[in-house]
């Protein structure tokens, strides 16, 4: 199979029309760090966007970057670190749970459109990108956005790259908001609450006016390897209840106090402190649990999204009835669940659920062959799903892009 | 004026009678108007220099009535504006001469409220103002706070992406609505997103706010809300110059600190509002800033500390700090009045609303202050300076012969010099008629072609509001066709592996 490495923008058009033209569908790869994710792909060439690393334009004051696809994830996020800045929707880094090594491209970053905790506070990937110039299936370069967070002047294309994995446009180019890093945080941790007890919790955290940035919840489990961060609660073997604070010292004090009051039905409230606390949340924004390298590395893992207070309710039924093992974050709005490998990896149980709980669930991890046969991302109801068919057709008429990845679907 | 609508279709003309009887059919009683009289308040919506009666007016009050009207338009090939409050300033609810113009106002039912998912399920014709007040008693609310708050819909605030004061910390409509349920063009009833925090596969909640009633007719929206945060102060700062009000925010916003609002006024605006609200602007300056901090109160009152330092390096001439929410809403109080305040000292005025790079504003105002020159009409300033947003009121009178034309002329000026400095040409108000003849100065044919190809997923007839947003209207058939350039997979000087 015939890899491509572009250099520029043009020569993405170029590789795109000339694909088009014979009919030769093309996977579209940053690092390829994220390719196990989605169905096995129809493509007979790999489009290459390592090459497009350059950072455009950095204006910390601004609160923007300008950066190439291809630009490394971890260089970027080094950059505006320096200047005390950060993707303030923490971008899972699938590398782990992907058994891969490195963290991809920004590229790749907005394709997956995967959010960590503080998603609850500061939005998704797709919050935070206002501008990309890229190349439709129709081989046009084409832009949309702008470089400002306040603009309505079109259709916001932008909402729609993100979390489309590669199956509408390349990006060549995109525009991020940054924001400032916290000055300091605190977690806030009630120990030993079962599933649903927790989701309590949380939902009277978050219902609470002190800005809770993440609210995590992590059963007891027979299963979960004492990993990283969470070595130390795997040791008491207790589950346990994680609400993240951030901000100025004294605002994250004062407000520590105050939601420690809140929580007190809940428990005693142990308190982890800036270093510690931010080694808890990596763990969680990257579902360090179920790592590949990990004990349940073989196991299938879903990412559903739901409503967030039946998170708890949903997630303590579906371990128990599969026997597998989940993690909670968004305050139960979003749960990982590592589940017995199973060659469906249990699809019509998991879907069957968390559609009576009004969410939807994606397969994350799964053998080439689970995921040839079952849908990876959650089916949609006809309606819906032949608009987004319409949708995709808008940008890519030909399924040039990714054919296969995201739909189960045909060129027109 | 200056804008130009689509021709109106003789042949739907000549069928009104049948057509306002089929309409009668599908929504009883009073829900249909036509005639003159009665459809006089649809002709216009905010930007009311446009006025055009609608062939007839329909009210439905249910989503199934939204569906049959639709379904029957798109089988008639009969073209539909939708309309919320008709607040908008961009000319988004335009009727047509030969179109439908279907008012959501009797949606007005807010149908759940969920504190535990922290979330609102409404109907589209409540009040944006509303959805905060039936949460209040909980200490919840919901963060976008247009101007207009007390009197536009949450449907209007999906189409437009509206914004507000507060957006620059808790973001846009797009950044707070998680859900709707949308009819299409042809009658389709579909259900995007919901409670949870990401609708699966595209976003199609995301491409459906912002798309100024051209996709589908929203009929019930779910949002978020947020706890009201605990306590809330301003400061009220003035700059002998505008740079330096310009730098203060650059400064504030380049410190990390993220204000729950940052406002600029220049003098023509201060004058105009303190004569109106009498807060207590100082008149000697050339700028003012309000800057909102909220939080809890040990937060708010470090930052308002870290705040008026920066003001004072920044060279600030007067800086008031509010001590209760009484003065705290003074300060406000002119602000908020700008517009009405602008009315009083003008027979007419066109509200402009470009956004820049903070950067930029200095290089903006100059900029301003020559077309105001130049035009001879007097301008005021408003700025939602945090995130760059202005909105430069124009002065004119529209009974004088040409003020007008040159009010417009004015206006698209300085939207383009706001594209040129690296903004955009709206930054919460939508492109509607208004700014639709400049968006190939931020677009080329092919980045409008995209998102009109987008369009025709969703109304592939091109009946759901046309002549709004795209200068020029295409058949889908032509956008979909495909021109294929060269003809082999040969890449002579690509590197391979």
């Amino acid at each position: 199979m015939d890899t491509l490495k572009v250099r520029d923008a043009r020569d993405v058009e170029e590789v795109v029309r000339a694909a088009i033209a014979s009919d030769q569908p093309l996977e579209i790869i940053g690092h390829g760090t994220k390719r196990a994710i989605g169905h096995p792909m129809a493509t007979n060439a790999v489009l290459d966007l390592s090459a497009l690393n350059a950072v455009s334009a950095y204006e910390p004051n601004e609160l923007i970057i300008t950066v190439q696809a291809g630009a490394p994830l971890a260089d970027v996020q080094s950059l505006i670190d320096s200047k005390n800045q950060q993707f303030a929707f923490e971008p899972t880094d699938t590398s782990a749970l992907l058994g891969v090594s490195g963290s991809g491209t920004i590229g790749g970053m907005i394709g997956a459109g995967l959010a960590g905790p503080r998603r609850i506070k500061a939005g998704g990937a797709r919050d935070h990108l206002l501008g990309a110039h890229a190349v439709s299936g129709f081989g046009d370069s084409f832009k949309t956005g702008g470089r400002v967070v306040k603009n309505v002047t079109g259709y916001d294309l932008c909402k729609l790259l993100a979390g489309s994995w590669g199956t509408l446009a390349v990006m060549a180019e995109v525009t991020l908001k940054v924001m400032p890093k916290p000055e300091s945080e605190r977690t806030l941790m009630l120990s030993g609450l079962d599933d649903v007890t927790a989701n309590r919790a949380m939902t009277s955290a978050l219902g609470s006016p002190y800005d809770v940035s993440g609210a995590a919840h992590l059963p007891n489990s027979a299963f979960r390897p004492a990993t990283g961060a969470l070595a130390g609660f795997a040791a008491q073997g207790r589950a346990a209840t994680l609400l993240r604070l951030e901000g100025i010292a004294a605002s994250v004090a004062d407000r520590a106090n105050s939601l420690a009051k809140t929580l007190a039905p809940f428990g005693s409230v142990d308190m982890l402190q800036d270093g510690a606390s931010a080694e808890v949340w990596s763990t969680i924004r990257d579902v360090e649990p179920f790592a590949a390298g990990g004990a349940l590395g073989a196991w299938p893992v879903w990412r559903i999204v739901c409503p967030p207070a039946s998170g708890g309710a949903l997630g303590q039924a579906l371990a128990r009835d599969s026997g597998g093992d989940v993690i909670y974050d968004w305050g139960g709005g979003l749960i990982w669940a590592a589940l017995p490998p199973k060659p469906d990896a249990l699809a019509a149980l998991v879907r069957q659920r968390v559609e009576a709980a009004g969410g939807h669930a994606a397969l994350i991890r799964a053998s080439e062959r689970t995921r040839r046969d079952v849908d990876v991302f959650h089916p949609q109801a006809g309606g819906v799903a032949a608009l987004s068919q319409r949708v995709r057709h808008s940008f890519d008429p030909k399924i040039i892009l990714n054919r296969g990845r995201m739909l189960l679907m045909t060129a027109t | 004026m200056v804008i130009m609508m689509p021709a109106a279709d003789q042949a739907v003309l000549s069928r009104r009678d049948a057509i306002v009887a089929a309409l009668r059919a599908i929504v009883p009683g009073e829900g249909v108007i036509d005639s003159a009289a009665e459809m006089l308040p649809y002709e216009s919506d905010g930007l009311m220099a446009y006025r055009q009666p609608p062939m007839v007016v329909v009210l439905p009050d249910t989503t199934e009535q939204v569906s049959k009207v639709l379904k029957y338009c798109f089988e008639q090939g009969i073209k539909v504006v939708p309309r919320g409050s008709g607040t908008s300033l961009s000319g988004g609810a335009l009727p047509l001469a030969d179109g439908v113009l279907l008012g959501l106002g009797k949606f007005k039912r807010i149908r759940e409220i969920d504190f535990d998912n922290r979330v609102v399920v409404t109907e589209p014709g409540v009040t944006n103002l509303a959805i905060s007040q039936a949460v209040a008693h909980a200490g919840f609310y919901y963060a976008p706070d247009p101007s207009s708050q007390i009197a536009c819909s949450i449907g209007g605030n999906v189409a437009e992406n509206s914004g507000g004061v507060h957006c620059l910390k808790y973001g846009m409509t797009t950044n707070n609505v998680l859900g709707c349920e949308i009819v299409l063009m042809s009658g389709e009833i579909l259900r995007i997103g919901g409670k949870a925090a990401e609708n699966s596969g595209y976003d199609l909640m995301g491409i459906i706010t912002g798309s100024e009633g051209l996709l589908g007719v929203i009929t019930e929206i779910t949002v978020r809300i947020l706890q009201k945060p605990e306590t809330a102060r301003a400061l009220m700062v003035g700059f002998a110059e505008v740079e330096a009000a310009g730098e203060c925010v650059a400064r504030i916003i380049g410190n990390g600190i993220i204000p729950g609002g940052m406002e600029m006024m220049d003098k023509p605006a201060i004058h105009a509002a303190e004569a109106f609200v009498h807060a207590g602007y100082p008149l000697d300056v050339e700028a003012l800033l309000i800057i909102e901090l909220d939080g809890p109160g040990v937060e708010v009152d470090e930052l308002i500390k870290r705040v008026e330092a920066i003001a004072q390096a920044c060279g600030s001439t007067s800086c008031q700090i509010s001590t209760s929410e009484a003065e705290r809403n003074l300060f406000w109080a002119g602000r908020k009045a700008a517009f009405p305040a602008v009315g009083r000292i003008s027979p007419d005025y066109l509200c402009m609303d470009g956004t820049i790079p903070r950067g930029a504003l200095p290089k903006a105002l100059a900029r301003i202050r020559d077309l105001s020159a130049k035009y001879d009409l007097r301008v005021a300033n408003v700025f939602h300076a945090g995130d760059g947003n202005l909105h430069p009121l124009i002065l004119y009178d529209a009974n004088q012969p040409g003020e007008i034309e040159r009010a417009e002329a004015f206006g698209a000026d300085i939207l383009r010099a706001c594209v040129e400095f690296g903004g955009v040409l709206t930054g919460e108000h939508g492109v509607g008629i208004e700014k639709r003849d400049l968006m190939p100065e931020m677009f080329s044919e092919i980045d409008l072609n995209q998102q009109q190809r987008l369009k025709c997923a969703f109304d592939a007839q091109g009946l759901l509001n046309p002549g709004k947003v795209f200068p020029t209207l295409h058949r889908c058939a032509e956008l979909g066709r495909m021109h294929v350039h060269g003809g082999r997979l040969a890449f002579p000087d690509l590197p391979r592996f």
